[in-house]
């Protein structure tokens, strides 16, 4: 049974990388090669992050980074095929919610101790890496969301739940044809922002150490009770056009730093700001981004950590960030930032203070997009109490996580 | 001679035999690497829990246990069948009448056949993106043409991808405007109908609609249950579409959410292969036996 599994697997992986084995042969012994995965970015970005590791190579002549850009959407499925079939790049990017699961497969180097001073880094950013108290990966930059509003209709942005409620019913009230908030929907976004909701009313996800769901604890069900009422003067028939912020539906979105290019480039007659996220008892943003990580059959880890360390050091990782539209990690290269004379980008700046990390559970990602993406819908859209959606989504997270 | 003269022919059967093989061999390939092996893998990795990065754990049935009776784990599995099962109800009827309506007005031209027959294909070779990207815009619910067009004749037009109960009729709508190859092959059917059998119709007085129904119809029997089998098969697999629609989010109350859409989160998303594997066994066998119980039960030939 066995070398029918070993012979079905090897198989399976050949097939599944035919496409991809025409990679080059291998490199002479002295040079020293590291394929380093990440996502595909625009073309002006490409030629930039190339000009960026030419300088690293200089400073590293014996080290040669092969780049291979891969679209993001399909990067997770890329990855875990030529991993699995043992053809995978030596380091790249991984997505925040799946460090876990590849840490818990060994598919991870862990960061050689001294590689990086930890209290550089953002803490929300860093903890991300942090498997098991071990840390598998070095952040690399990091983004979270805030509140859009539009000028044209909200004078000055709320501060607190009340007030942004208050906020949406007027805007509705005063303009029949328009949605107060783009309110998010039950899916993976949506769920993705939530936990900043929660955070603000004291709450969190999960309870790693007692093995304890939390996402259907009071501040979650005020949380979701809030979202829902904001739907009351955010009709769904307004908000469900494409990008309704942008073309003026909708008053007030929570969103990240890429719509601010975004809305800039393709909808400058928009006038709009940012505020931070309004906030019940303390300020708190969710996050995301990518970390660098190492893989465990990698070549020539050294070389590999040497780069990853350039890509996140105090002079490189803000002009890296600026590259690909996203935030520093480094604490240091943030206040070098340029982006810190942009009012729009520095509320995120800011509010990257207060992140709170996703739990570092393998299976967080299944649970977010289909257990609480559910309860947020049937909370918030639905006919069901957010109490109830929540404590459902509990009873499936527990079962699936293995806590009963 | 006799014996010369056999044994030639037996060297230029063998000689036949050996090119008939060389001219086949890369179809037999493909199919033996790109179908049979990952079919064959797909069977066995159902028996197991695999991520695709760690090693798989044999798990033996448990699997299809808990796709099939845990609706905690699997709480849309049943769903996603609902969802698919109720799209190729909608879709395989609405793409084949379109198609044929398509196909006989066609057929009625005397010029300009190849014009429309190559209008009416055109949103088969659409590349899958641009066609969801345009439908996206068809049916916003604020600057949608559809809405706007149902708006002149004094009807407010739903929120089409945004309500649940709306979004596969919506899609069904989508594949008959994308029934092409329908329409080609029933133009194939009608030509291949002897004109005589029109001619003496006219003789006798029978009508256009009599003649639909007496000679066309009927004499088009193979060629529609070619494309139900056919037409049933590509939207119990329906992806594409659905996927560029609503990615991994399925649509409003996973609405959306075909079987191989939630099979493929499963497998690539959830990093649950082993499962994933498992879902798409219970799919080929229900193929197989939905068309099975097709060859017994729909009508195949005319037999006045």
């Amino acid at each position: 049974m066995r070398a029918l599994a070993k012979w079905v697997a090897a198989t399976a992986a050949a097939v599944s990388l035919a496409a991809s084995a025409a990679c080059g042969g291998d490199p002479p012994t002295d040079e020293k090669v590291v394929e380093f995965w990440y996502y595909q970015p625009t073309p002006e970005q490409s030629k930039q992050v190339k000009e960026l590791l030419k300088r690293f190579e200089e400073t590293e002549p014996t080290i040669t980074i092969r780049l291979t850009e891969i679209p993001k959407d399909d990067y997770n499925t890329k990855l875990s095929s030529a991993l699995g079939g043992g053809r995978g790049p030596d380091a790249g990017y991984l997505d925040q919610p799946l460090m876990a699961r590849y840490a818990n497969a060994g598919q991870l180097a862990e960061v050689p101790a001294g590689t990086i001073t930890e209290s550089d880094f953002y803490d929300g950013a860093l903890r991300t890496n942090k498997i098991s108290g071990k840390l598998f990966g070095i952040p690399l930059q990091q983004t979270t969301v805030a509140l859009f509003y539009n000028r044209k209709l909200i004078s000055t942005p709320p501060v607190t739940w009340d007030e942004l409620v208050a906020e949406s019913a007027r805007v509705r009230r005063e303009n029949p044809d328009l949605a107060g908030v783009n309110v998010p929907k039950g899916e993976g976004f949506g769920a993705w922002v939530f936990p900043a909701f929660v955070a603000s009313a004291g709450g969190t996800m999960l309870d790693e150490g007692n093995r304890r769901i939390a996402f259907a604890d009071p501040p979650a069900q005020e949380a979701l009770a809030m979202w829902r009422k904001l739907l009351e003067s955010s009709p769904r028939q307004i908000t469900n056009s494409e990008n309704p912020f942008h073309k003026g539906l909708a008053a007030m979105m929570f969103s990240g730093p890429w719509e601010v290019l975004a809305i800039r480039q393709q909808f400058p007659q928009l006038d709009f700001g940012v505020a931070p996220l309004p906030r019940k008892d303390v300020a708190a943003s969710n996050i995301g981004g990518d970390n660098g990580v190492v893989f465990s059959k990698a070549r020539n880890p050294d070389a590999a950590w040497k780069w990853l360390r350039f890509l996140s050091d105090a002079t490189h990782n803000a002009e890296f960030s600026n590259i690909t539209g996203n935030f520093p990690t480094n604490r240091k290269s943030a206040r070098a930032a340029k982006i810190n004379t942009d009012p729009a980008f520095k509320v995120f700046v800011d509010q990257l203070e207060t992140a709170q990390a996703r739990p570092a559970v393998p299976e967080w990602i299944q649970i977010n997009d289909e257990y609480l993406a559910k309860a947020i819908e049937e909370g918030v859209d639905g006919g069901r109490s957010p109490a109830d959606a929540l404590a459902d989504a509990a009873v499936r997270a527990r079962k699936l996580l293995g806590w009963q | 001679m006799n014996a010369v003269h056999r044994s030639g022919s037996w060297d230029r059967r063998r000689r036949d035999a050996l090119a008939g093989f060389a001219f086949t061999a890369p179809a037999m390939l493909h199919t033996l690497v790109f179908m049979l092996v990952p079919a064959g893998a797909a069977l066995y990795f159902s028996f197991t829990e695999w991520d695709m990065i760690s090693p798989a754990r044999w798990a033996g049935l448990r699997n299809y246990q808990e796709i099939l009776f845990d609706s905690d784990l699997y709480s849309d599995f049943w769903k996603s069948v609902r969802v698919t099962a109720l799209y190729a109800l909608l879709s395989v009827p609405a793409s084949l009448v379109t198609g044929f309506v398509q196909a006989y007005l066609i057929d009625l031209l005397r010029r300009g056949q190849a014009f429309y027959r190559l209008v009416f294909y055109l949103p088969v070779i659409t590349a899958e993106a641009a066609v969801a990207a345009i439908w996206k815009w068809l049916y916003d619910p604020q600057f949608g043409l559809i809405n706007a067009g149902l708006e002149v004749v004094g009807v407010r037009g739903p929120d089409w991808l945004g309500t649940p109960g709306v979004v596969i009729p919506a899609l069904a709508l989508i594949a008959a405007w994308q029934s092409g190859t329908a329409m080609l092959i029933f133009l194939a059917g009608l030509k291949g109908i002897p004109r005589t059998y029109y001619e003496a119709a006219e003789v006798d007085g029978a009508n256009r609609w009599r003649q639909l129904g007496h000679i066309t119809l009927p004499l088009l029997r193979p060629t529609t249950f070619y494309l139900v089998v056919t037409g049933v098969i590509a939207a119990l697999q329906v992806f594409g579409i659905v996927y560029v629609l609503f990615g991994g989010n399925a649509g409003p109350e996973r609405s959306g959410l075909s079987y191989v859409l939630h099979l493929y989160l499963f497998g690539y998303r959830n990093g649950a292969m082993g499962a994933a594997s498992a879902m798409s066994v219970l799919l080929f066998v229900t193929v197989l036996l939905v068309t099975a119980a097709q060859f017994r039960l729909v009508p195949r030939q005319y037999e006045g």
